[in-house]
């Protein structure tokens, strides 16, 4: 009942890492560095396909918390106030998009064919490209958009947190047109970041919708991941009050939405290849169609992205119930990370289907790189805003039915 | 339901939002079960005080939407594969890819227009001559009204308790 929401308990404490939290962490740090070790000496071949997909998954997920800072704010949202932290401690591994970008470069001659002389001269539609798609130039690119994605990530998430001591209502204007700037921005630098890091993997192949379908599955594995956070700290008891299950079933709503957008970008971008039927383009669906596992993924992709989450986000009740939304998220970044993994492996391996310890081994390592990104964000500020203008709005937050 | 039987009964009118939901939730915490808020606009909290329940109009669009998307499959198949069969770039003639953005728009459609139908069937619209407590209820000011055939329905109790919850006015309504 909203009246009773007015009138709960209102509490936040210091965040200190629960124990085991911390052991995952760890953990997950060593099968990382270990099988990134292991693996650089062994088989680097299979390093390095392993390394892109989960630098891209984390990536989203690190860019995909500052796209919903700053929705927020060019929206002047009031209800999502309280949860923004959750989306800014997400931002915090903006800076590892560049350390991993740097250590991506040493696998570019195996991963990327147009890094290869060989390929240049012996084909002429690589070569052609070679204006835009050279090491120079990707370099400059990577380092372009990682400096301009930490720069508004620093003014944004650092106006926030400033806000939380001097409490000054300027900060939240200064903090609406920063976001105009980085949705632009990111507009741009993501869709050419995408291009450059899995369109390139085909360098003959090319689809003008790669960018947005790229961002659909940035969006909506960023929202599962914050419908976790959410949970998580509910039951952790950090936070009372000022998040409720109403925020919980509106990020829910905004989940099932974006599921909708992944499902009708990527039929977008079949549909009109299909029918087209150019060879060109079909080529990589192709790729994807004729070895039984990829064709098995393929529909995986489209049953489990879409048809299974969607249907499962569409009882008010099981958007408000926490269980349940746990298992749809978890649901949902494993096919973000599956649709990557769809994006970048058909292009190695003889178009075998390769899954194995060095792929798992890698992704523990990025995600215990993350979540102590994550974890340590929380611990060096309040986990809400406390001073926001807005705060009193998603306070007493009530969604209707 | 297009055709509900008016009854007289007893109003408070309010000028504050938040005493008409502490009031709307005093009459139901009496026993009142047919009484209703009249507000200009959509109040947070005013169903949960009032017990209404959840909207059946969901419900509707679901299965006009399913009705909406089986309709498109039959009608893209029917007409493609099986009345005027046509070859078209070599592809098959039953080719789903291709009836996807027919059954989607289908879907949407039914399930919209449906919807829209629903609200006027459960709203009871249009109604052309609606019951007036109070003119400023589209403007200014919010009621609660609990008809004489509900239970436990005593007027001069009724006043009392608007009083006590903040009414600046009660009054005898003829009908609403």
């Amino acid at each position: 009942m909203a009246a009773d929401n007015h009138h709960h308990e209102l509490k936040v404490e210091k965040f200190e890492t629960p124990g085991n939290l911390k052991t995952l962490i760890a953990v997950l740090s060593v099968i990382g560095l270990l099988t990134f070790a292991i693996s650089w000496m062994k088989s680097p071949e299979r390093l390095w396909p392993a390394y892109l997909t989960a630098f891209f998954f984390f990536s989203c997920l690190g860019l995909g918390g500052l796209f919903f800072t700053a929705i927020q704010h060019v929206a002047k949202a009031g209800w999502s106030t309280s949860i923004r932290r959750y989306s800014e401690a997400m931002t915090s591994f903006i800076p590892f998009i560049f350390i991993g970008g740097l250590v991506l470069l040493a696998g570019m001659k195996y991963l990327f064919p147009w890094a290869d002389p060989e390929v240049i001269a012996s084909n002429p539609i690589v070569a052609a490209k070679t204006s835009y798609l050279n090491v120079g130039f990707f370099v400059g690119r990577l380092v372009l958009f990682c400096g301009g994605w930490f720069l508004f990530k620093h003014l944004i998430v650092g106006n926030s947190v400033k806000q939380d001591i001097t409490g000054d209502h300027k900060l939240t204007l200064k903090n609406l047109s920063l976001s105009i700037g980085f949705i632009l921005f990111f507009a741009l630098s993501f869709t050419a970041f995408s291009m450059d890091l899995l369109m390139s993997l085909l360098p003959t192949w090319y689809s003008t919708i790669f960018g947005i379908y790229c961002f659909a599955g940035l969006f909506q594995s960023s929202l599962a991941f914050m419908a976790l956070m959410i949970i998580f700290i509910k039951r952790t008891g950090f936070v009372k009050g000022y998040v409720t299950v109403e925020h919980q079933h509106d990020i829910a709503k905004f989940l099932k939405g974006f599921t909708v957008f992944w499902a009708y970008i990527a039929f977008s971008q079949f549909m009109l290849i299909w029918y087209a039927n150019i060879p060109e383009e079909t080529e990589y669906y192709i790729m994807r169609s004729q070895n039984g596992g990829w064709l098995a993924l393929s529909f995986g992709l489209l049953i489990f992205r879409f048809i299974v989450p969607f249907i499962a986000l569409l009882p008010r009740g099981l958007k408000r119930n926490e269980n349940h939304l746990i298992l749809v998220s978890c649901l949902i970044l494993i096919m973000q990370y599956l649709d990557i993994y769809w994006m970048v492996y058909p292009n190695f391996f003889d178009g075998q289907v390769t899954f194995g310890v060095v792929e798992i081994g890698i992704f523990c390592g990025f995600a215990g790189l993350f979540l102590w990104a994550v974890v340590s964000f929380f611990k060096k500020f309040s986990l809400i805003p406390i001073k926001d203008p807005r705060l009193n709005e998603a306070i007493n937050h009530h969604v209707t039915y | 339901m297009a055709k509900k039987k008016r009854y007289g009964g007893y109003a408070g009118i309010f000028t504050d939002e938040a005493k008409v939901v502490e009031a709307a939730r005093k009459i139901k915490s009496l026993g009142f079960l047919k009484f209703d808020a009249i507000s200009p606009y959509p109040i947070h909290g005013m169903e949960e005080a009032c017990g209404i329940p959840r909207s059946p109009i969901p419900y509707v669009t679901f299965g006009a939407g399913l009705f909406g998307m089986s309709f498109g499959l039959w009608l893209t198949w029917w007409t493609s594969a099986v009345n005027w069969p046509l070859n078209v770039g070599g592809k098959p003639f039953f080719s789903l890819a291709a009836f996807i953005p027919i059954i989607f728009e289908l879907t949407i459609l039914f399930a919209a227009l449906t919807s829209v139908g629903a609200l006027f069937y459960f709203c009871r619209l249009p109604q052309i001559d609606p019951p007036v407590i109070d003119p400023d209820l589209t403007c200014s000011k919010f009621a609660i009204f609990v008809p004489e055939n509900d239970v436990g329905y005593d007027e001069a109790k009724l006043a009392q308790v608007f009083r006590e919850m903040g009414a600046v006015e009660t009054k005898k309504v003829a009908e609403f």
